[in-house]
């Protein structure tokens, strides 16, 4: 009795078993077809219109003369001393507040470390910046560092620390005071993904290495560190990303200027595209960047899968 | 000890750091104009709500604010409908692709803006949508879903399958267990992914300026063209950015906990 009603329940089950993984496949497929047809729509569609303009001559603002011109804006961009410049810019700016914000973030998450009232609080408060409109940060910094009436500015160029017309007027401060605003707006998230990976941390292993006897600093280097790689290259990816396209703060405080001195790719493309509606050439300038966007994107990806292999053993 | 002192005394300093900023603009709101403009600037003041008054009588608020609540919610909805259900299947199913649409949908949300701008501007323009904040919420959501795709996928595959067994007997249930079971479980991460939706809708003026006109604006488009406006003081901007950037402010400290959590855990 027992044997047949085991084998009837079989019976019954596998005809309905095949059925319903093929049933699953179908319902799984339903739930992620909207999504994936949206973002193919309305994401993937337009940058494959953008690979095509980038071969026109084409310019809104004068329709008839929209021709097929092969590579010719790819080319003519390499001779660009603009774009050369722009490329320079955006190098330079994402290098520098990548590295500081990475250096003083981790500063700030080995502070937050311990679990306690005051650094919950700090870590609440600490996160105001990256909540703000970007534009407003532009804003905020613009009017404190005014060199006319700013709070900060009119001091700093009273004194002679910096120069009369100001720090954003100044082409060999400009760029150095946008990756200072970086600094400010984004440091906070370096800080808590690196205070994230701090608290996920194996707790015994730091606890032996101070049993051992281990000073603060050689656990830090061959404990902490090692350990902490994933969760720095995963800072370090998307800030690499997000400095790379930097676009509302510098749009909002100096435009590109004085001179070309904070041209950056993003601003440079917007300039040509919505507002000399040059839309061959900004879609060049901007598939350049998509396409650095991407190597940065899957090199990182590649390392923090290699890094993880190498902490979890898998 | 001293330790301890010294560390605390560094986190005061960087919290002056990164809020003393913010404290200034919202703080000139407050000042009468006279003190705005003083030479040298000083701190001291009395203070007016003159700076508000003005920036309503200039700006019809009510209308801005409407505009970015309309984009911020109608975004993060869609983006929802979209996003959740996609994130489940991919976590849920075995096939090999599911893995390279997840790492898709993260790639697209990398994607810089321009890029996508400009075909995106041309094609709204094509088919007669330019100049309607619905345009702006159909290109938030493109970047929105990637992301809310992604991060629901990291969510649902923490969820144990044992969880939704029980209830996957038959093809109708399919649904029911998602929506029952799955979905009450990781609700964190959806409040989570809502609030980055609702962040970068929010904050974004770069889709917003070129997509929308006067009246269909949001606040943050406002605020950049009352920037290059001669006969707007910093107090109006002030008073105005109050309006963009408050709301924003106090939603995330107050959802605090999500905020963490999703960013430490969707990125991850």
């Amino acid at each position: 009795m027992n044997l047949t009603s085991s084998v009837d329940s079989k019976a019954a089950t596998r005809l309905p078993s095949v059925s319903f993984a093929m049933r699953r496949k179908f319902f799984l497929f339903a739930m992620a077809l909207p999504a994936v047809a949206y973002v193919i729509a309305l994401g993937v569609f337009p940058l494959v219109k953008g690979i095509w303009y980038s071969l026109y001559e084409y310019n809104l603002l004068k329709p008839a003369r929209t021709h097929f011109v092969g590579i010719d804006n790819y080319v003519n961009l390499l001779a660009d001393a603009d774009f050369r410049g722009a490329i320079a810019n955006t190098v330079i700016f994402t290098v520098f507040s990548v590295a500081i914000e990475l250096v003083f973030g981790f500063v700030i998450a080995l502070a937050l470390w311990r679990d306690d009232r005051f650094n919950r609080a700090c870590l609440t408060l600490i996160l105001v910046p990256v909540t703000i409109t970007p534009l407003v940060v532009g804003l905020i910094f613009k009017g404190l560092l005014l060199a006319d009436y700013g709070m900060v500015g009119y001091y700093l160029a009273q004194w002679g620390i910096t120069d009369p017309r100001g720090l954003f007027a100044t082409p060999s401060t400009a760029l150095a005071t946008l990756i200072f605003i970086d600094i400010w707006e984004w440091t906070p998230l370096v800080a808590l993904i690196l205070l994230a990976g701090l608290k996920a941390l194996p707790g015994d292993l730091l606890e032996a290495a101070a049993v051992d006897g281990a000073t603060a600093w050689r656990t830090f280097r061959s404990i902490t560190l090692p350990l902490m790689l994933p969760a720095v290259m995963l800072a370090l990816t998307l800030r690499t990303i997000d400095a790379f396209r930097v676009f509302d703060s510098v749009f909002v405080t100096t435009g590109g200027g004085p001179g070309n001195s904070t041209n950056t790719l993003m601003v440079y493309a917007v300039k040509e595209g919505l507002s000399f509606f040059n839309i061959g050439k900004a879609s060049a300038i901007s598939n350049i960047a998509l396409l650095c966007v991407a190597i940065i994107a899957a090199c990182f990806i590649l390392m923090i899968r290699h890094f993880d292999k190498k902490a979890n053993g898998r | 000890m001293v330790f301890d002192t010294a560390r605390r005394g560094f986190l005061l300093l960087t919290l002056a750091f990164f809020l003393l900023p913010f404290l200034w603009l919202a703080m000139t709101a407050y000042k009468p104009s006279n003190a705005i403009f003083s030479i040298p600037p000083h701190l001291f003041f009395t203070p007016t709500l003159d700076q508000f008054r003005n920036a309503l009588r200039i700006f019809d608020v009510g209308s801005l604010v409407i505009s970015s609540l309309l984009i911020a919610g109608g975004s993060m909805l869609l983006s929802l409908i979209l996003g959740v259900p996609a994130g489940y299947a991919l976590a849920r199913s075995t096939h090999p692709a599911a893995m390279g649409v997840a790492y898709f949908f993260m790639t697209i949300r990398m994607v810089p803006a321009v890029a996508a701008l400009i075909p995106f501007y041309l094609l709204m323009r094509d088919i007669g949508l330019i100049g309607s904040w619905f345009s702006v919420v159909l290109i938030n959501c493109v970047l929105n879903t990637a992301f809310v795709s992604w991060m629901m996928f990291s969510y649902f595959r923490g969820l144990p399958k044992e969880l939704e067994e029980a209830a996957l007997t038959d093809g109708c249930r399919q649904f029911g267990a998602f929506w029952k079971v799955s979905l009450p479980a990781v609700r964190s991460g959806i409040i989570a992914s809502a609030l980055f939706c609702v962040l970068f809708s929010w904050n974004d003026f770069l889709f917003a300026m070129f997509l929308t006109r006067l009246d269909s604006k949001p606040i943050s488009v406002a605020l950049l063209s009352a920037y290059g406006t001669k006969d707007i003081t910093w107090g109006t901007l002030g008073a105005l950015a109050h309006f963009s950037t408050v709301p924003i402010v106090l939603i995330v400290l107050v959802l605090n906990r999500y905020f963490v959590q999703g960013l430490t855990k969707g990125i991850n």
